[in-house]
Parts: structure tokens; sequence; C-alpha cells
């Protein structure tokens, strides 16, 4: 218990800390939001025009730290007030609308690459030299090193465009709308198969090399040729033995991966056309949309410190020493 | 062993399920053997793609690639700019009085049928068109027009359409004296703003005097009440969204087809694979090299015209400081690039190249074509551009010149990624180091660029300059004193800070006219006063993307039928192509 609790202070000194951080780093980007607002007008509005939308914003002259406090006022009570970029909509719906599809191919595409990458590194460590020793880490290790736009760009161009085996963009078929029904779940999954997959294919290789490393150090410990020794089963000793015990590095960087969900995979986002958090992200911190880029910060935080929380609880489980330390 | 027709039979039943596309329905035939153009439906060298499930349906709808957003918001205000709004909302839900055609040069009538000036020219009355039905059903007033217009002027921040706030300050009052008159008197003559209460967008009293605040309205709740061609909302997911036809439109049997559709590209690129794959109808995004990568794909269907109407870049010298406050300066240094090639490097070779009146062409009747509009000074001739500078106290001392204020040696600012810009730029400072002239190309991210240059605390940068229904708008903002700012303060336009007193007054005098021939005179003087004194280096216009594909919609203007601008963002134009395109008949 006491544990939970010096963790939940620190959490709260995170969240501060990184509150802080988010509403004065913007503010230190040159220009102002309606100036950026300019950049895709180019000469076709009228100055006026400028400055009535430079009134309509609303911004704020206000000395910084009167501006600070009033931010910490609307971080406590949730509004942060109206999106720039998407003026006059409030930035609570902007991010409700993308949030949804971004935290969707997030899981997905970490749940799978977490799992699968973690048990074939637990069998390669076992069966060292074996077939999926031998051949997958390097394969996957070039996979992994292709740069992500590039494979991106490739997949979609040949599975997408060239030989029409996948479609090309958004969450699901256009004219459609969300439902509990077969139709609307189908489309939604071979909408994943591209965006998740690319982001399997070069995020795996870590997982499976992590957990074979630490696998294969743990394998060399005394309890383990105890274990077999007492005449466990082979399957008893690979997990519950050594898998649970090499593990721990995994689930925290694990942890730490589900909090950056949120924050959206930008790059798979933007060429697979899908609807989620990370243009948002970009489009705001390139029209500098302070209300926007401090909500989406605000989520990435919140959702970062929450991971790493459920994480100190679950190592609780798994590692008895921290009970006790 | 199934033959032929089945197999085609079978596979379009597929295709209109949606479990293969067509190009997959292509590629079996083929592969069965099968000529593509056994089946009745395919027969060019791209298959248009459904893009919706929908699509099969009966209804038809025209796609639009138009605003690059992952996401859509609801936002069918039309105060506000394109962009912050859906695009449709401005000229599309809603409409204007009357819409001004940049190729004709001539203003066409849509919600008045006429206007006129009052003898001293300061009231202008506007006749709306009888008949005409908000999509709620209630008939539409002056009530109207005077509201839309009383609201932008209590309602500082609310942007409206064009140039209209500028124009605002001098309305003193507006009179609906029966239901289809409005006249608005003003302050002062100015005739041009004619153009800007004509496209102003005109919403409904009958809902608007209920909204608490107008400016952060997203009037999202229901169907938006307008006078447009498409008023219904059929559908609206975050990335994708259908625009369904006004049942009470009063321009009768239009619009001729169901609706607009609208699927999200975030970037150029998504809608671009989008415009190659032949899934939209219309569009107005760029695209590289477009005879090659867009129109080769299928030239039966895939049409392109990038009109040259847009706004003319510039590379300007800050007018503030020596030596750039010499004209022989500025003329030489326009002088010493080399447009062409900067253009087929950086820009496919599209737009076209400026002369020396500064405008575009999309300018109709104004623009004076003759020898002057062809001067030397926008032509490169890098001996008399040395010529010129020697000429002018400024003389080669090894390999750069100097002159009483110091040697030539500059900083020639430009956007970080604006990729056409910065190969020009790399370009032009090659052409300068020929004349003994050093510019430094230095990149700059977008927010930096703009915040110096709008103060005028730069030496030599790109930039653009202005655009509006006449060049009124394109000479004062490169040349009236009246838009000259002190160096430091912030000004949307003219960033050299150039000002001519001559040219303030011939912009006076083209407000106070109502003749077209007079103004066309006085755009002429306003012509030759640049071409003397040089206020930038004019490079070339932004041209106007626009492309189209007639799969299913024909009826698009083209560069041998311009009769209105194709730009999808061609405010409020495009209202004339949404009301004339028709779907094609199958046969």
């Amino acid at each position: 218990m006491r544990f939970i609790l010096r963790r939940l202070g620190f959490y709260a000194l995170a969240f501060w800390a990184s509150i802080t951080l988010n509403f004065f780093l913007p503010r230190l980007m040159p220009g102002d939001p309606a100036s950026a607002m300019f950049a895709r007008f180019q000469g076709r509005l009228d100055p006026a025009t400028i400055d009535a939308m430079r009134a309509a914003y609303g911004l704020s002259d206000a000395p910084l730290w009167r501006q600070y406090l009033t931010y910490l006022q609307s971080v406590l009570t949730g509004d942060f007030g109206l999106s720039i970029s998407y003026f006059p909509s409030p930035v609570i719906d902007v991010i409700r609308t993308s949030m949804w599809w971004t935290v969707v191919l997030g899981s997905v595409a970490l749940l799978l690459s977490f799992t699968i990458g973690t048990v074939l590194g637990i069998f390669g460590a076992w069966r060292r030299s074996g077939w999926v020793d031998s051949v997958l880490p390097p394969m996957l290790l070039f996979t992994g090193s292709f740069p992500y736009f590039w494979l991106a760009t490739l997949a979609l161009f040949l599975l997408g465009f060239k030989y029409d085996l996948l479609p090309l963009r958004h969450a699901y078929q256009a004219g459609l709308s969300p439902e509990l029904s077969w139709e609307f779940f189908r489309s939604v999954l071979t909408h994943l198969i591209m965006p998740a997959g690319t982001i399997i294919l070069v995020s795996i290789g870590g997982w499976m090399l992590g957990m074979r490393n630490a696998m294969i150090s743990v394998l060399s410990e005394d309890y383990i040729t105890m274990a077999d020794a007492k005449g466990l089963s082979d399957r008893r000793v690979m997990f519950s033995y050594a898998a649970r015990n090499a593990m721990l590095p995994s689930v925290t960087a694990f942890g730490m991966a589900l909090g950056f969900v949120i924050s959206g995979a930008l790059v798979t986002e933007t060429v697979f056309s899908y609807p989620g958090l990370g243009w948002s992200l970009l489009t705001a911190v390139r029209q500098l949309d302070y209300p926007l880029m401090q909500g989406i910060f605000l989520m990435i935080t919140l959702a970062v410190l929450v991971a790493n929380f459920i994480v100190d609880l679950i190592y609780l489980r798994l590692d008895p020493r921290v009970r006790t330390g | 062993m199934i033959d032929k027709h089945e197999a085609v039979e079978i596979l379009e039943g597929l295709v209109r399920k949606g479990t293969i596309s067509r190009r997959r329905m292509v590629q079996a035939m083929a592969g069965m053997g099968l000529s593509v153009a056994g089946a009745a439906a395919v027969g060019t060298a791209v298959q248009p793609r459904p893009v919706s499930a929908a699509q099969d349906s009966d209804l038809k709808l025209l796609t639009v690639s138009e605003e690059q957003q992952a996401t859509w918001i609801k936002n069918f205000n039309p105060l506000l700019p394109v962009g912050q709004s859906r695009w449709p909302a401005q000229a599309g839900i809603y409409e204007p009085m009357a819409i001004h055609s940049m190729f004709e040069g001539v203003v066409h009538p849509w919600l008045a049928t006429e206007w006129s000036y009052s003898e001293d020219l300061l009231t202008l009355t506007f006749k709306l068109r009888e008949g005409v039905q908000w999509s709620d059903g209630t008939p539409f007033t002056s009530a109207d027009v005077k509201f839309t217009f009383e609201l932008l002027i209590a309602n500082e921040a609310l942007p409206g359409s064009g140039a209209i706030r500028s124009t605002l300050p001098l309305v003193t009052s507006i009179e609906a004296p029966d239901d289809l008159t409005v006249s608005i008197t003003l302050s002062e003559v100015n005739t041009l703003t004619l153009y800007d209460f004509a496209e102003q967008m005109i919403v409904p009293k009958h809902i608007w005097e209920n909204v608490e605040d107008p400016v952060t309205f997203l009037n999202d709740e229901g169907d938006p009440v307008g006078t447009g061609p498409f008023t219904v909302i059929a559908q609206f997911e975050a990335q994708y969204w259908e625009l369904h036809k006004n049942p009470n439109y009063w321009q009768e049997g239009k619009p001729a087809f169901d609706g607009l559709r609208f699927p999200s590209y975030p970037t150029n690129d998504a809608a671009n694979l989008a415009n190659v794959n032949g899934e939209n109808d219309w569009g107005g995004n760029f695209i590289p090299d477009a005879a090659n990568v867009f129109v080769a794909q299928d030239p039966e269907h895939f049409h392109f015209w990038f009109a040259e109407s847009g706004d003319m870049t510039h590379l300007f010298m800050n007018t503030t400081t020596a030596p750039f406050d010499n004209v022989d300066v500025r003329k030489a240094i326009s002088m010493a690039l080399d447009r062409e090639l900067a253009l087929e490097i950086g820009m496919y070779n599209y737009p076209f190249i400026a002369d020396s009146s500064g405008l575009t062409g999309g300018y109709g009747g104004f623009k004076v074509m003759d020898e002057s509009t062809e001067a030397a000074w926008v032509k490169r001739d890098v001996e008399a551009a040395g010529a010129l500078l020697d000429a002018a106290g400024y003389t080669l001392d090894g390999d750069v010149r100097v002159g009483p204020d110091g040697p030539m040696e500059y900083e020639l600012n430009v956007v970080t990624g604006w990729s056409d810009w910065v190969s020009s730029v790399q370009i032009f400072s090659k052409n300068l180091e020929e004349i003994g002239v050093k510019a430094t190309v230095t990149p700059l991210d977008f927010a930096a660029w703009f915040d110096r240059i709008q103060k005028g605390e730069f030496q030599m940068s790109l930039g653009w300059s202005g655009q509006g229904p006449t060049p009124f708008n394109y000479y004062r903002n490169v040349m009236a004193t009246s838009t000259v700012l002190p160096v430091g303060e912030v000004s949307a336009v003219n960033w050299h800070r150039f000002g001519l007193p001559e040219a303030d007054e011939l912009l006076t005098a083209l407000g106070q006219t109502s003749e077209l021939e007079e103004q066309r005179g006085i755009v002429a003087q306003l012509q030759a006063l640049y071409n003397e004194h040089a206020p930038g280096a004019p490079l070339w216009n932004g041209p106007m993307w626009g492309e189209y594909t007639t799969f299913r919609f024909e009826g698009f203007p083209n560069e041998e039928n311009p009769w209105s601008a194709l730009p999808t963002w061609d405010n409020p134009e495009r209202l004339r192509v949404l009301t004339a395109l028709t779907p094609v008949q199958e046969s």
C-alpha cells in the first residue's frame, strides 16, 4: 500500500510538470495562430478579414502568468475552449471525433506486435539456434530498419493501388455507419490490415529480440536448473519460471508504448488516410492552435501516466520483491 | 464451362455487392481470356472504383476533393472562411446576390436580378429574384439581406465573404423598402464595393436572429437552412459525408444530380491517389506533372485546367532600405532572374510567366496587352542588368558589386519545405551571382518567415500579393501609400513597403465611376505606373489548380470553353459549375 501511495505522489508531481511544459513549449514557437492560418490562403484573404479572424480567435494579451492560471483551471475542469484550426468547434469535440480510431489502430497494432513478438522471443530463446531463433531475428530486424514511410507507401501502392487487394484509405468503407453488424466489423478489419500490419512489421523485431535476450540470461539462472531437476514439465519451466521473470523489462516497455498509443501513429494515419488524432496534432502544431495542442498533450500525458501506473500494479503481481521493497 | 456473358454477369454482380472492385473484375476477365470490351460498363483504360457502398445505388453523387482534412467536423457557418466551415457552406448551401466571373469580366445575377446606382453613386440598390425560398420553405426576402449585412456590422469578428469587411465601414444605412428591394448607402463613393456586397453569402433572418453568438455558431444542428442547390446532410461521419440536393431550389430542374460526397483526404498525395484512380469527379488539387501522371492514364476521361488567373508571386525587395529604394536596382535584379528555368525545374512549367503589368491572366477586359506589357525589365538580360547597376553607381569589385551603401550582399528568404519556392530561389541566387549580387538563400519556418515579411524585417523574399475581382486589390497591395506601414508593424499586404501618391489617386478614382470604360482607362494608367516603378519583381501567377473526370459527370468548364473558373475553391463562382453539371447518360 505504501508503495502505491508513493507512486501516486510521484505521478501527481509528474503530471504537474508535464502540463506546465505543455503550456510553455508551444508558446516558445515563433508567430501567432492567426498568421499561421493564412499559409493556406496565400493572398486570397483581404487584410480586413484577417483582422476579423484575429478578433474571432479571442487571443489573449494578458500576461503569461495569468494565462497560465487560466490554463491550470481549464485542465482541472476539462474545458479547453475552442480550437483555432477547427474554429469554432470545441477542442473536446475535435479530440473525441478522432481519438477513437487512433485507439483502435494503435492498440490493435501494439497488442499483436507485443504478443507475437514476445511469444516468438520465448520460443527462440528456449530452442537456441533452432529455426525460430536463427531465421526470424535477422529477418525482422531487416524489415524493422526500413524507413516506415517508405514501407507504408510501398504497401499502399502495391496492395492498395496496383493489385487492389486492400482498401486505399479510411477506417471503414465510406457510406457505412458505425453499428453493431458483421458488415461494418468486417469493413473495419479489412481497413486495419495495412495500417496495423505495417506497424507490426517494423516493431515486432524489437519485442522479439528484447524478450529473447532477457530470456537467455534468465535461462542460465540456477533456479531454472533446479526446476528442471525437480522434473517439472518443459512448458511449466518455460512460462512460469523463465518467461515470467524475463518479461519484466518488456512489460515496462509495453506500458510506455501503451501510453503513447493515443498520440497517434502520425505517418500511418497520413499515408493510409486513417481518421486519427495524429493528423489533428500535426495541424494543431502547424497552425499554432494552442487550445487543441494543450488538449491533445493533456490526453497523451494522462494516458502515459495511467499506463505507467497500471504497469506498476502489474509489477506488484509479477515481482514479489517490489511488494516488500 | 460457363460462357463469356455469364462470367461477365457474375463478376458484375460481385462488383455491385462490393465484394470485388471493377479493377479486379477486369483482371479476372483478362485471366479468363475475355476481352475487357466484353463488359458493357467497361471499356476504358482506367476503371473508376466505387467510392462508397452507396455508389452502387441509383443516386448520382458528385465526389469532390477540396479540403484536406483527416477528419470532418460539422461546421456550416457561411460567415466563417472555408477551411473552418465545410467547403460547400459558402456557395453551395448558401448563396450570394450575384457572382463575378474572372474570365468573362462580368457579374452574373444570382439571388438578385439587377442592381443600379443612384445619381450621386452613393446608393446601391439590388432588386431580388422573385419566388426564391429557403430550404425550409420560408420565402427569401430583402429582410434577410438587410439582416445579413447588419449582422456583419454588429459582429466585427465575423470574417464574411470576400473583402466585405473592408467595405462595411463605409456603410451608413441599409434599407429594405419592399420585399424585393435592398438599398445600401455609403458614406463615400466607391463603386468597387459592388463586388463585395454582391458576393456576400446571405443567411436567413428567421433562423439567425435567434443565434446567440454568430462568431462561434457551428450551424450544426439538423440540416442548415440555405437557398443553395445542396442543403440536406444525408450522412456525416468523421471520414466521409454526403450533402444532398435542396428539394426547394429556385432554379427549375437544378441541380441535375442528387448530391455531393466528400471522402476525407488528409494530404495532397492521398487526394491524388484517388484522382489517378478515377474516384474523384471534381477536385482542386495540385498534381505534379499532370499531363503524364494524371491525364495520360486515361486521356478520354481525365482532364485538368490550371488556369493562369491566380495570385501573382513576386520576388520582393524591402524598399525601406538602400539600394532597393532605387528603381534601377529593382529592375536590374528583376532582369537577372531566369524565370523560365525556375518554372521548368520547380513548377513543371505550369503557370505563365509574369509580364510588366504585374497582372495575372484573369482580369478579362482590364489588362492592356501591347508592347508596354512586355517591357525589358521582366525579361532575362544579364548584360543590360549589369549596365543598369553600373549606371546606378554599383560597380564590380572582384565578384561582388559595391555601391554607396556597401557591398551588394543580401539574404533571400524562403519558406522551408515549399519545394517550388526553394528550388526557384536557388536558381535566382545563382542568377544574381552573375550580375555581382550575392543573395544568400535563407530558408525559414513558415511562422518565422511570415512574421518577418509582415513586419518588413527582410531584405529579399519570395511572396504573394493578393487578388480581387478587379486589379484594384493587386495594385493597392503593391504600390498604394495607404498600405505602407512602418517597419516593425505587422502588415498583411505591401510587405516591401512601397507607396506612390499617384497610385493612391488613381485607385480612389477607380472607385468613383461606375462606367466600365472609364475604369479600364484608370487601370491602364495604374499599369503604366507599375511598369515605370517596378515595386517588386513579378515572377509568375499561382495557378488555379483544377481537375475533373468525365466518367460520371459532364459539363465542366475547361481551357477551350472557359465559361467559368474550374477550381473547386473559386468562391462563389463554383455555384455556376455546381448548377451546370449533368450526369453522364448511360448508353
